[in-house]
């Protein structure tokens, strides 16, 4: 799989599943917590995240669960799917690691 | 079980491709109700019916659509011939309105006598004097110009916005005209804007991240390329005397698409050009909005029969070349080839 750079909104959703298998607005409302409300997902904005991530083969369905008359569907991670967040969180870390380095001191203070 | 609320968002969910719907629907109500119940029976009852699907949650399902029905990266080979097709539709009347930019720029430079030149010739059309309106007509035609470099580039975004601004101005002129009687600059007609302007602005939806990016070099080079076929001719008929011969700007669209659709028939016949049938789509595309326009200008001309006879002969030109590309674009959507496969790991 070629890589490129990651949306913010798959990064989380892979983030989302990495630690088990969620359901469609289990992953909206972990997104939301992890990325601090910074990222919020609507339903049709999620589905076209998890098609995509589905068609690259990084996330894939675990189960169905029958909730309040609704079948609920399960996502999780696949193995390609693993190693690409791994690869990408090593990316955001070493860039964050220049741009601290960069700033110094002070841009800690800043940072609050 | 979930009544109106369930209701009211897969009537939402309808604006998606059957595919789609059929391998997602089920999924994206659970969890959009999800969103919505509480669990309390009482306060989950009055959910049901009196909430709905908010206008940014009806906004995420109409982008999903866009970006499945003009379909880029991943999209099956119909929805990726049409996206394409529209896609390359954009760029094209883009191009014209660049080229009739630079050729109004080249006019006015001319007839302002910048750069040292002569005066133009009485035979060659100038442009309208100074003022307020004018210099905005300028700017918008200058703004046309960066708008089709800027997607061409690639930059899909910056020129949607661009293009948004440049069809302002003539909307203005165009009401100030049916206010006041007065049309302030050589503004177009309400069908020019429609038809040209608006149509392309919000066709340019089909730029979305899912898009294949654009070849910039062959687009970039048609620029030039379409000032020296298109107003060359234009300029030669003018300075020899013969502009009587060269038709209006509808007509002219006419014959510039029925051109191109004759140039393309032989590939559109071969059937062995893979990607002959998105191009034959984008000339049908051309073909309908120009006859429109052609359609909708004949009025101007009712007080002459000999024009409006010139218009329907341009009209008829248009309709028999576009007949020729027609079997090819239809067939565009199965024969086309498989679109490319998602750029990377979502790229943006």
């Amino acid at each position: 799989m070629a890589v490129g750079p990651m949306t913010a909104q798959a990064f989380f959703v892979l983030t989302a599943l990495a630690d088990g298998p969620r359901h469609g607005y289990g992953i909206v409302k972990e997104v939301a917590d992890l990325s601090q409300d910074r990222v919020r997902l609507k339903i049709g904005g999620l589905y076209g995240v998890l098609d995509r991530l589905a068609v690259e083969g990084l996330i894939e369905p675990d189960r169905e669960e029958a909730h309040d008359g609704r079948l609920r569907r399960y996502y999780r991670l696949t193995s390609e799917g693993r190693r690409a967040l791994a690869e990408e969180a090593e990316l955001r870390a070493a860039s964050a690691r220049v741009v601290r380095a960069r700033l110094g001191p002070s841009g800690a203070e800043a940072a609050g | 079980m979930s009544g109106d609320l369930e209701r009211r968002y897969r009537r939402v969910l309808r604006l998606l491709p059957g595919w789609y719907r059929q391998q997602w629907e089920e999924d994206m109500v659970a969890a959009f109700l999800d969103g919505w119940l509480t669990g309390d029976p009482a306060a989950d009852e009055y959910i049901r019916k009196a909430a709905g699907p908010s206008w940014a949650e009806a906004g995420s399902v109409a982008g999903l659509a866009v970006r499945l029905y003009l379909g880029g990266a991943g999209a099956p080979r119909r929805y990726f011939a049409w996206g394409q097709a529209v896609r390359r539709f954009v760029l094209t009347v883009l191009l014209m309105h660049a080229v009739v930019a630079l050729y109004v720029l080249v006019l006015a430079s001319w007839s302002h006598r910048l750069f040292g030149l002569p005066a133009p010739p009485a035979s060659v059309l100038t442009v309208s004097p100074d003022g307020l309106w004018p210099a905005v007509y300028y700017v918008v035609n200058l703004g046309w110009v960066v708008t089709f470099v800027t997607l061409a580039l690639g930059h899909y975004r910056t020129a949607r916005i661009l293009a948004a601004l440049a069809i302002i101005p003539d909307l203005v002129a165009l009401l100030q005209s049916r206010l006041t009687g007065v049309m302030p600059a050589p503004f177009g007609s309400w069908a020019l804007w429609v038809l040209l302007s608006v149509t392309p602005v919000l066709a340019m939806a089909a730029f979305h991240r899912d898009a294949p990016p654009v070849p910039a070099r062959p687009w970039l080079l048609a620029l030039p390329a379409g000032c020296l076929l298109v107003y060359g001719p234009v300029l030669a008929a003018q300075l020899t005397g013969n502009a009587a011969w060269l038709p209006d700007f509808a007509g002219l669209c006419c014959v510039i698409i029925a051109a191109a659709c004759v140039v393309h028939t032989p590939r559109a016949l071969s059937h062995r050009a893979a990607d002959s049938g998105v191009w034959s789509l984008t000339l049908v595309l051309l073909a309908v909005d120009a006859g429109i326009y052609r359609l909708v200008t004949l009025g101007t001309y009712l007080h002459d029969p000999h024009l409006i006879n010139v218009s329907l002969t341009e009209l008829l030109i248009l309709l028999a070349a576009a007949a020729l590309v027609a079997p090819d674009a239809v067939r565009a959507q199965t024969a086309t080839p498989a679109p490319p496969p998602y750029p990377g790991t979502m790229a943006a």
